[in-house]
Order: C-alpha cells, then sequence, then structure tokens
C-alpha cells in the first residue's frame, strides 16, 4: 500500500475541510470493505485518506412520519436489524442476501453504495473502462453489462442495496465544500455511465461525500429484492431485481423494477414496469414483466445467460413483493 | 519511513498502546508489531474470514480495517478467548469433535463463531453455516465445525444455566454429553 | 516389511477418537505457521510477477529499485546458478532442476501471467511492494495459449524450443508443446469393441482448479555468515524442499537445514519450491533473515493449479451387463513445464474395473498457465468424471441398476490394471455393498427437479520412505519425533500407531514433527501415505523398543531376553510382570535410555476406493445446482482416527463439489487469470453444501500390520462424476463439461 495521511474528523464540516477538490488525492473512508483492498493493490493511491468513523451524526437512523434517514456510517446489520427496515423488506432482504457476518457488521450503506466495480480487469489495474471496453469484448464477459453497455463501459454497478433503493425512490443528502452545499439528490440520478477514464462511475465530486441516504415512508408498498448467484456465500450476485409496488383493488398501480447486476448504473426496467402497472400481480405477470425487461438487453458475446436471470430475477423480486410462492430458491 | 501514529486500544481486556503507519491494517499490527499472530492472512482482502477478530464486539475481518482506525476500541483476538486455564467450550467442541484439520482458519472460525453464539447460543444448523460462510475452510468440508458449533451453543447456554447451581461446568458438560 | 497380523482384531488405541496432540496450539492461535515466524532482523522479500501470459524478458533493470530507501537486496534468475537438464528424484516424482529453476524466476521468458520475474528485499513489505513498482521490465509480448486442445495445434505458440514429444522412449524432431505422449493397451481392444452389445463414447472437458488452501504459500531464509543455509517453510516435505533448494543454488544438502512450520493446507501444491531459493538468494546478499509471503492473487497465479482436460471416452459392454473394452484419449495441460499429472490420469481412468481389453493414450500438455502440481489424487478426478459417467450411460441404457453394474464389473484382488499391476486384496466391491445398504441409497428421493447420482472412484495411495525414532521416558511416556509434516491430524495418526504398539496410551506419546537435521530422511506428506507409510515406521519404532525393553526387564529379573513377552503394555515372564511406565522408570539402573528407530520403504500402492452418492435438486429457471443430501463411502483399510478419516471424506468431497460446480480459471482474451482472488474463484462455503455423511469402510491393508490403507486422496475422485449423474437425473442433461456452472448448465438444458 502506498503511504498515505491519515485523519479522523469528529464533524461534518471538518470532513469537508479535509477533502481535495483534486480528483485522486483524498479517499472517503467509511467501513473500508471495499477502499482498504483496492489500495493493498495500489489500484486506488489517495495521499489522504479521511476516515469518517468518527462523524456521531452519520451514524444515526432518524424516523418520523414522512421519511427514515439513514447515515452514511450505519452498518449493514445495524440497518438490517433496525425496526424500521420492516417498512423495507427489500432493503433488508438485500442485506440478509450478504452471507458475511464480518461484511455486514463491517460493511456501511453509504461504503456499499459508493464501492467500487468488481470488473475483473478494473480490479487488476486495467482501468474502470479497461482499454475502452476493449478488455471486456476481447476478454471473457461473463459477468459483465448486458443493458447500458454501447459505450466504453461495460462493467456492472456493484451495489447489492442500490436497487432496492432505487426502487423505493431513495435520495442521498450530498455534502460539499461550501456551506450552501448541500445537495439531495435522488438515487437514481447518483450513478452515471463514465464515457472516459476521467470519469467516475457516481456524480461525486472528489470533495464532495454522502452523509445520509433518505427513504420516503413506502406508504402501503409492497417490495422485495431477489438476488440469483453461483453459490450461497458471500460472493456477489450474477443478477438481482428490486421491485416496489403499490397493488389497489388487486391491480398494481404504481410500479419501480430495478436490475442490479446489469449494468453500469442500477437498471431501471420501464419496460417491466408498463408490463406490470395495470395488472395484478400472478406468475404470468410477473413473468411478462420479466420478458419485457430483457427484451431491450444487448448482451456481449459470453453473458446470454444473464438475459435469462434477469427474466428470473424480475419475476421473483415481483412475486416476493407480493408475498407470493417464487418458485426456485 | 512513513509518519507513524500512536493508537491506543484495549486487547484481549488489556490496555495495549502501539505506533503504527496508517497504511497498516490492523491484521499487520497485530501480528507484525503486537507479535499476536494467531488472526491469520488467507487472503488479505475479506474474503476468507482467517483474520476475524471482534472489534467492540462486532466480527470484522481484520485485514480490512486500518489499524489507526482502532483508537479506543476493545479488539478481541483468538488469543484472548480461553480462560486462563481452560479452553472456551468452543475451542473443547473442535477439539473433541475434530473440527480441525490444518488449522489455518480455526483462529477465524473461533472468533466468528463466538460472535455468533454470543448472540444465540442455539443457532440452527442454517443459522451457523449462513453465519460462517464469510470463513473458508478447504480441509473440512465444513461438516465438524457446523456440528462443532452447535454443540458449543449447547454447552455454553448448559454451562450458563448451571452456573447459579454448580461451582464449575462439568456436570453440566456431562449432561451435555450425554443429550449428544 | 512387517507382515499382516490376523483381522479383524481388538484395538486399545486404534479406531478411538482422542484429542490431537497439537489441538490446544491450533485453536487458541499459539501453533506457530510460517507466516507467524519472527527472527531478529528480518525483511521482507516481495516477487515482481509478469503481467504477460507469454512474452520474451528483453531487459530488467533493477537499479532504481535497489536504490529506494529500505531495500536491502535485489535478485533475478542471473543471480542463480545456469542449470543444464538435470533430473532430480524428488521421491514423488522427477523433476527437470532447469524447469524448476526457471519457474521460480523467470530465465529469458515469461511464461504464465504471474511469472515470477524479479525480487526485492526491504525492511517493511510496503517498501518492498513499492521497490516492485521501480523495477523497469521490458517485455516483447508473444501470444498465449491456454486451453489444451489448442495447445497441441501445429501453429500453437510454441512455450520452449527444447520440448520435444517423448513417446514410447522415443523423442520427436522438431519442438512441440506435447511434452510427452503414454500408451498402455490391454487385449485386443478392436475385437473387443466389434464383439459389444452396447458402446458408448463421449467427449469431456475440466477447467484447470486450484487447491485452495488457505495459508498462502511463505518462506523465509537465513543464509548465515558461515555459509550455512537455513529455512522455515510450510511444506509437505521439508526433505525434498531442501533437496530442491540445494539443487538450485548448486550447494550440498548439507548447507541446508529446513524447519517446518506449521502447514495451512497443501493437497499437493506445496511440494515443488516457489519462494525458498529466492528467499535463500536474498538473504546470502543482505546477509539477514528474509520472509516471503505470497498474497492470495499470487497463489492462484503463480501456483498449484491441477490440469484443465481434453477426455474420451469409450467403453463396450455386452447385454448382460459385463465390460468389454475400453478406449481414453486424454490430454492434460501441464502448464508452463513439462511434468503434469497425466500419467497417473491414465493409470487410473479405467481402475476400478475390469476391463478384458482397453487403450490408453494420454498426453502432457504445455500451455500458458502455471507450472500444475498434484492436487489431491492428481489426475484421477478428471479421468474419472470422464469414465463414471460413460459407465452410467452404460447402465442406464442397458436398464441395469448403476451399482449392480459396477458389482458386475468391480476391480477385486487378481484383476489386472490396464497398465500392469495386478490387485492385491482391494475393498471396491465392499464400497458398493456399504453404498446400497445405506440410509441414503435406500431413501427414495421425492420433489421436483432432483435428482440422484453414484460415482466411484480410486487412487493408488503410495509408500515411499519414511523414518521415526522414540525416546522413552522415565514417566513411561514416549516422546516420537517424525519428518512427515502435519497438515490434517498425522501426528495423532502416526502416534498412535505406536501407543497401540507399546500398550500405552495415545496421550502417553508426544509426537513431534522436527527438521531435517534431527529425523531420518522422509518423503513428501502426499500420496496418502503418512498414517501408512510413517505409521508403518512408528509401528517399528515400538517393535524396536519392546525389544530393547525386554532386555531391560531380563536385565531386572537376571532372565533371558527370550523368556519376557511384551503385552498390551506390559512386560511378563511366567512369573513376573511389570507395566511399560514401571519399567521405563528403571531404565537408568539397566543401561540408561531407550531410544526407537525405524526407516521404512515400503513399495507399491495401497489402493483406496471409494463410492459417493449425492443428491441435488436445479433450479429450472436459473439451472443453478443445489447440494441436498451427500454420502461418502470409502474403504480406509484400517481407520486409525475414526474422525480425521471421516474429515479426509468430507474434505475430499466438499473440494470436489467446487470442482463440479463452480470452480474454474478463467482467462482473459491475452491468456491472463481474470479471477485470481476467492470471491472471484468462488470455493464452497458452509452454506454452500449440506452434511457429508460417511461410511467407512475396513478391508485391511495385506501390507500393514494394522491394516491402514491411506485415505486422503480418494474422497475428490467421485464428486464431480456423482454430482453430473444427479444432475442428469433432475435435468435431463448429461453434462460433459465441468464446472457445471449454472450457465452452463443453462446453455446444455436449452438443447
Amino acid at each position: 500500500m502506498k503511504a498515505f495521511e491519515y485523519a479522523a474528523p469528529r464533524s461534518e464540516s471538518e470532513v469537508l475541510e479535509l477533502l481535495s477538490g483534486e480528483a485522486g488525492h483524498t479517499e472517503v473512508l467509511a467501513g473500508g470493505t471495499d477502499l482498504v483492498g483496492l489500495m493493498k493493490k495500489m489500484i486506488v493511491t489517495p495521499d489522504r485518506v479521511v476516515s469518517l468513523s468518527r462523524v456521531a451524526s452519520l451514524k444515526k437512523i432518524e424516523a418520523d412520519s414522512t421519511a427514515v434517514r439513514v447515515g452514511a456510517m450505519v452498518s449493514l446489520d445495524e440497518l438490517a436489524e433496525n425496526p424500521v427496515s420492516e417498512f423495507y423488506p427489500a432493503i433488508r432482504q438485500a442485506i440478509d442476501e450478504i452471507a458475511s457476518l464480518q461484511l455486514r457488521s463491517q460493511g456501511t450503506l453509504g461504503g456499499e453504495l459508493c464501492q467500487r466495480p468488481r470488473c475483473w480487469y478494473f480490479r487488476d489495474g486495467h482501468g474502470l473502462l479497461a482499454a475502452r471496453g476493449k478488455d471486456v469484448v476481447e476478454g471473457d464477459s461473463r459477468f459483465h453489462a448486458i443493458f447500458g453497455n454501447a459505450g466504453p463501459a461495460k462493467f456492472v454497478c456493484p451495489s447489492r442495496l442500490a436497487p432496492a433503493l432505487v426502487a423505493l425512490d431513495a435520495r442521498l443528502r450530498i455534502l460539499g465544500p461550501h456551506s450552501n452545499d448541500e445537495t439531495l439528490m435522488p438515487l437514481e440520478a447518483f450513478y452515471r455511465t463514465p464515457k472516459s477514464e476521467r470519469e467516475r462511475e457516481f456524480l461525486l465530486d472528489p470533495n464532495q461525500f454522502v452523509a445520509q441516504v433518505i427513504l420516503p415512508h413506502p406508504e402501503g408498498r409492497l417490495s422485495a429484492s431477489y438476488e440469483v448467484r453461483h453459490g450461497a456465500g458471500p460472493e456477489y450476485p450474477l443478477v438481482s431485481a428490486a421491485s416496489s409496488i403499490l397493488v389497489e383493488r388487486g391491480r398494481v398501480v404504481e410500479a419501480r423494477v430495478v436490475l442490479g447486476q446489469v449494468a453500469p448504473t442500477p437498471w431501471i426496467s420501464r419496460e417491466a414496469i408498463d408490463a406490470i402497472v395495470g395488472r395484478p400481480v400472478t406468475p404470468e405477470t410477473a413473468e411478462a414483466a420479466g420478458e419485457a425487461a430483457a427484451s431491450v438487453a444487448t448482451p456481449l458475446r459470453d453473458n446470454e445467460y444473464k438475459v435469462r436471470l434477469a427474466k428470473v430475477a424480475v419475476k421473483r423480486s415481483l412475486l416476493k413483493a407480493a408475498g407470493l410462492e417464487t418458485g426456485g430458491f | 519511513m512513513a509518519k507513524k501514529t500512536h493508537v491506543a486500544t484495549t486487547i484481549n481486556g488489556e490496555p495495549m498502546e502501539f505506533l503504527c503507519e496508517a497504511r497498516q491494517s490492523l491484521l499487520e499490527v497485530l501480528r507484525d508489531n503486537l507479535a499476536m499472530t494467531g488472526s491469520k492472512e488467507g487472503c488479505n482482502n475479506g474474503n476468507c474470514g482467517a483474520c476475524t477478530v471482534l472489534l467492540d464486539g462486532q466480527p470484522v475481518d481484520s485485514c480490512l480495517v486500518l489499524a489507526v482506525e482502532a483508537e479506543g476500541a476493545e479488539i478481541t483476538t483468538v488469543e484472548g478467548i480461553a480462560d486462563d486455564s481452560r479452553l472456551h467450550p468452543i475451542q473443547q467442541c473442535f477439539l473433541e469433535e475434530a473440527a480441525l484439520q490444518c488449522g489455518v482458519c480455526t483462529p477465524g472460525f473461533i472468533v466468528t463463531a463466538k460472535a455468533l453464539l454470543d448472540r444465540n447460543p442455539t443457532p440452527s444448523e442454517h443459522e451457523i453455516r449462513f453465519q460462517l460462510a464469510g470463513n473458508l475452510c478447504r480441509c473440512t468440508g465444513y461438516d465438524k465445525i457446523i456440528r462443532a458449533v452447535q454443540d458449543a451453543g449447547k454447552r455454553m447456554a448448559a454451562e450458563a444455566r448451571g452456573a447459579s447451581t454448580t461451582t464449575n461446568g462439568s456436570p453440566a458438560r456431562q449432561q451435555q454429553k450425554q443429550a449428544t | 516389511m512387517a507382515q499382516a497380523e490376523s483381522h479383524p482384531r481388538k484395538y486399545k488405541v486404534i479406531g478411538t477418537r482422542p484429542v490431537r496432540h497439537d489441538g490446544a496450539d491450533k485453536v487458541t492461535g499459539r501453533a506457530i505457521y510460517g507466516a507467524d515466524l519472527r527472527l531478529n532482523g528480518m525483511v521482507h522479500g516481495k516477487i515482481l510477477r509478469s503481467p504477460h501470459a507469454h512474452a520474451v524478458i528483453k531487459s530488467i533493470d533493477t537499479s532504481a529499485a535497489a536504490k529506494l530507501p529500505g531495500v536491502v537486496a535485489v535478485t533475478t534468475s542471473a543471480d542463480f546458478p545456469d542449470l543444464q537438464d538435470k533430473i532430480a528424484d524428488l521421491g514423488e516424482g522427477a523433476v527437470n532442476l532447469a524447469h524448476l529453476g526457471a519457474n521460480v524466476l523467470a530465465h529469458g521468458k515469461a511464461l504464465y501471467k504471474g511469472h515470477a520475474v524479479a525480487a526485492v528485499a526491504a525492511t517493511s513489505p510496503h517498501v518492498a511492494q513499492e521497490a516492485l513498482s521501480l523495477i523497469k521490465v521490458e517485455y516483447e509480448p508473444l501470444p498465449a495459449v491456454t486451453w489444451v486442445l489448442d495447445a497441441m495445434k501445429d501453429d500453437a505458440p510454441l512455450l520452449h524450443d527444447d520440448v520435444y514429444t517423448k513417446s514410447m522412449g522415443k523423442k520427436a524432431d522438431k519442438p512441440s508443446n506435447i511434452a510427452a505422449h503414454i500408451h498402455f493397451e490391454k487385449g485386443d481392444v478392436e475385437d473387443a469393441f466389434a464383439g459389444s452389445d452396447l458402446v458408448v463414447e463421449r467427449e469431456f472437458k475440466t477447467a484447470s482448479v486450484h487447491q485452495g488452501y488457505i495459508e498462502p504459500h511463505v518462506s523465509t531464509a537465513l543464509w548465515n555468515q558461515d555459509g550455512h543455509l537455513t529455512i522455515w517453510t510450510s511444506t509437505q516435505g521439508s526433505f525434498t524442499a531442501r533437496q530442491q533448494t540445494a539443487e538450485l543454488l548448486q550447494v550440498p544438502i548439507s548447507q541446508v537445514t529446513v524447519v517446518p512450520c506449521e502447514i495451512g493446507g497443501g493437497f499437493g501444491g506445496k511440494i515443488a519450491v516457489y519462494l525458498e531459493p529466492v528467499a535463500a538468494m536474498l538473504s546470502r546478499k543482505c546477509g539477514r533473515p528474509v520472509k516471503m509471503v505470497m498474497s492470495r492473487d499470487e497463489v492462484f497465479e503463480a501456483t498449484g493449479p491441477t490440469p484443465g482436460s481434453s477426455m474420451r471416452v469409450k467403453i463396450g459392454a455386452t447385454k448382460d451387463g459385463k465390460l468389454t473394452a475400453g478406449e481414453a484419449w486424454l490430454a492434460y495441460d501441464a502448464g508452463a513445464f513439462p511434468g503434469g499429472v497425466i500419467g497417473p490420469g491414465c493409470m487410473c481412468v479405467f481402475s476400478c474395473y475390469e476391463f478384458p481389453a482397453a487403450r490408453v493414450d494420454g498426453y502432457d500438455v504445455l500451455d500458458n498457465k502455471p507450472k500444475t502440481q498434484a492436487y489431491r489424487a492428481p489426475g484421477a478426478t478428471q479421468a474419472a468424471f470422464a469414465c463414471e459417467s460413460v459407465i452410467d450411460e452404460l447402465a442406464e441404457k442397458l436398464g441395469i441398476d448403476p451399482i449392480e453394474f459396477r458389482l458386475k464389473n468391480a476391480a477385486k484382488e487378481g484383476t489386472r490394471r490396464v497398465d500392469g499391476p495386478v490387485y492385491p486384496r482391494v475393498g471396491f466391491i465392499e464400497t458398493l455393498e456399504a453404498a446400497k445398504a445405506s440410509d441414503h441409497w435406500k431413501s427414495p428421493l421425492e420433489g421436483k427437479n432432483r435428482g440422484r447420482g453414484i460415482a466411484s472412484g480410486y487412487w493408488f495411495n503410495i509408500g515411499l520412505k519414511s523414518s521415526a525414532a522414540a525416546n522413552v521416558n522415565p514417566d513411561g511416556t514416549v516422546s516420537l519425533l517424525e519428518g512427515s509434516t502435519d497438515i490434517g491430524g498425522t501426528r495423532t495418526s502416526v502416534a498412535m500407531q505406536l501407543a497401540e504398539t507399546l500398550g500405552i496410551t495415545a496421550e502417553a506419546v508426544h509426537p513431534k514433527v522436527v527438521d531435517t537435521d534431527s529425523v531420518g530422511y522422509t518423503d513428501v506428506t502426499g500420496g496418502s501415505r503418512v498414517t501408512f507409510a510413517t505409521g508403518l515406521a512408528a509401528y517399528e519404532v515400538g517393535r524396536d523398543i519392546l525389544r530393547q525393553m525386554c532386555e531391560r526387564a531380563a536385565i531386572l529379573w537376571e532372565c533371558d531376553a527370550a523368556e519376557v513377552e511384551s503385552v498390551d503394555g506390559e512386560f511378563k515372564t511366567k512369573d513376573k510382570r511389570m507395566t511399560f511406565a514401571e519399567l521405563a522408570g528403571k531404565l537408568s539402573q539397566t543401561g540408561g535410555p531407550v531410544v526407537g528407530r525405524a526407516t521404512v520403504n515400503p513399495e507399491g500402492p495401497t489402493n483406496g476406493f471409494g463410492t459417493h452418492i449425492v443428491d441435488v435438486e436445479v433450479d429450472p429457471d436459473t439451472a443453478k445446482v443445489t447440494v441436498l443430501r451427500y454420502t461418502a463411502i470409502q474403504d480406509a483399510g484400517k481407520a486409525i482416527h475414526p474422525s480425521y478419516v471421516e474429515g479426509q471424506m468430507q474434505g475430499g468431497a466438499v473440494q470436489g463439489i467446487g470442482w463440479a460446480l463452480n470452480e474454474e480459471y478463467v482467462f482473459d482474451g491475452e491468456g491472463r487469470m481474470a479471477n485470481a482472488s476467492y470471491l472471484d474463484y468462488r470455493m464452497p462455503t458452509a452454506l454452500d453444501v449440506p452434511h457429508i455423511d460417511t461410511i467407512i469402510v475396513e478391508v485391511p491393508n495385506p501390507a500393514h500390520p494394522y491394516g491402514v490403507r491411506g485415505v486422503g486422496e480418494t474422497p475428490i475422485v467421485p464428486p464431480p462424476a456423482a454430482m453430473a449423474v444427479a444432475v442428469y437425473h433432475a435435468t435431463g442433461v448429461r453434462m460433459q463439461e465441468l464446472p457445471m456452472s449454472p450457465p452452463k448448465l443453462w446453455a446444455a438444458m436449452q438443447k
């Protein structure tokens, strides 16, 4: 690991003072489960690491009648065990899929959302776009994007919670260097598909950080997450989906269907949403929504299988949200 | 030489201060600076659990914790699991039930199992498998580890019950042996 | 060699389950593994590795690295002696030293991603890592090849220009990636196929998989100013590590001491040296102890894997279920240097059955992967996947129960293997009978998308050289010194045999694994040999002690030594008796200490057979396979410590499940391993598998006094085939490719 300066500020404003506006100079440390590994492999080589671990305000969960505000430093375990997560089954289920006691108690909500892609070319030092996509296209692309992959970015957004949070209309409270620089950004707008190595995969300036995740009250919406993995361990899913639905008189009147691990960003499937809205959730309509989601996929050479999984994940997340048998296991 | 930071912690109940570089992981400091080599390095990337320690009671992969972050923390390592003169029931069950072969993953399993059983001494087989899925073992096929953790939980529960009525754990233990 | 005693026998120690002698140290974190070693003045070494799968190394400039503050030594292959094609016998196999040396540090060409190119030692591992980035290497990348059939093509990128195909004792006239061709034949194969009622021929392929031991390779070397080199390492064989290191450095073996530390798993992958000679060279240059520890990605990229393979197996049978003929064509990759495990693969492919006629062709093929190493029954698992899959299909097509079909053709005493040897008493039939009688096989499997599979497997198990010595203590205990490094509890299984022989308790024996200066030559911990061969040495040590103790008793009793008998821990004549402990307390009065010693070198295999049953469920929408139930059955000969025998069976089964379902080396478009982390390589976790039930069958090995056969390797042989059969019954698809990962299975299910 390259040597760096470590800072453990006590307040949000002190954090901001320590963050540099220059890309690559500072890194924000949350639980460390991703950043420390990246620094060990010298994929990330900051001059200064600013730890959020001493900022008490970032560790709170606050709820009122309209929303729940979860501090970025709340651990995944704390969130899953907090009573508020009962209102958001999609979140709790996504955390419950992370089969590692260690990573759940160590990993934080903010860190989970800001983790860097698992793309093995990126992790081997070939850059986020891995030779502008050439390494992926000519190499092994089995785990890469099946949507939104026309540009040089072929990696998939690694966050396991982002699909659920996007489905639940979560917003981020992002703080910046100026006193009035507080942004409330819908999570779906936070992620982007970079077009060059200079761009990161999320809209966060080097001197900004994520302080809170704001979850609007579900107001009767049902939600669920579903992951398809190779095995049962702590590995990343091949494909995941989260659905949030509002059902009135037996029919879906409003829906959010978001796929994970399929595109450089969480992938909101308009096609699946159009297919399920206005219909009851049944195995047939859920399947049709899955088919609709998959219909616009553009798989690479090695990942046709993920298109299949996208259908299954959408179907099962809808059935699970509606409290029906999903099939499979 | 990179600048060093002073860190004050409590390790296995004893106040412990050390100097470390910011880039050193807690695992590295435990092993190289403090000569506590019970926590093992298997992957140095949070995928194998061999370095698991309890940080303020929570199991963490110490390879992914910067040692400077441990300022003020209470740390329990595998060296702190046994009493002065007696192995912890988890350790005892690992031995009696042959739940280790090469033994290099064993410290991580024991620490993780302690975190699990301290929360819930009677987990189901599935719960144990789920909670230990962050710890890799390549020798045992996990079978005997799962059974040892399950039996250790029963012993811990029996010892907790027996603590008020007997001065040592042996009657409860014998009872438990018959039950299993 | 000792004669077999009559069976069955009543034992006092053998067959019990004592707590292992090194147990308390291992559950408290006190045991010292290789990486736990700390020496005064120790510095840290790191290796610079090739980012290319195949490249000419045009130049290496280490000058900037050497100047970095904290760096104390730098080395490349230029510092090492030039080794001709000298062949060294390493006990479990011979090795070409020039190749071994070029694997340790590349000579002129990098042959796989991760191939060692240069090394540095520095005062901290972080400084060493920084120094690596200052070494300038100029590469000329070459095309790479990572699939065995591609590597065999005439126009394939050639790895070595001095490797010529060796076939039937002849050497080809132009260099080739095919390093060797092996051929066995028994009977008239064409005739036998012509006389078959049914012939099934199938093609198979398997991916490279890694042994996956949790402890990375590690080595610490101190080349003292007096010229003596001491190496502390985690190795399966301290004597072979000593020999390899001495040969690569061209120093006499007496100048090298290898101190084996506790070892965190090996499975065959910790026999070849990687770090030892490099740490030694760095130590010689800086005059300090140098410790080197691999990272996990280095372990994946530069050590181990077992071969990827392409196989074709054809088997004929009569309609009443007798095998008529077999033909196998096996190509295994050897990785970057010749000498893979094709030999045992060829010998094992048909080893479970009586074939009137058979032919086997095998190819050892070079490609741009790390030099392949042994992995638990090396070469047998791939071959069994192919053979057992065809056997199952034949049984099905003939309408015969798969166990009955195997029983009709099972290898037994007197069966001649295709490669020549004739089996003595073996226990294959007994494993099949035990499978048939098992609760698992007798319980019907219910539910949709579920299937049950059964398959068998064979591994030789070897003998080889072991030494041991033991000192009788005045309190009636015995200190046992042995040279076999203990990977899975063999201190205890060896000590128990000495205890049984002496008639004392297991706890009264104190076993210690000692360095190469402190015990006689002992071959590697491999080939499932330690409990068998080192156990045999312990038995002989016990007999040596008993003989001497009888003489001491005779001195005390003033009688002839021949009148003294030793039975169950007692010495007696017609009218006198004394316990072992009593006599041990009187040794100083009768001439001083008693030390027993033995060296053994049993030849020939001890023949381990196993049969596994598995139930799976396949998600029809995702093709994900879940293992529901698993039973492993094996002939152990005699289970010395049944818990550790079960542990071997369970561990092997789960490694086999990983091989079957998920594990594989993934290579990118330029031949570089892409998934060199546990996260991406996907070994089974506790959550991926059910309990593994075990049934130990005991058909005593006639070549061991207690009947031991060795058990470590056989359990990995049947699982992939058993899993493939179970998946077939769940889905209707016969998978002929490993791993049967969801994408591959799903693609097959669409056809």
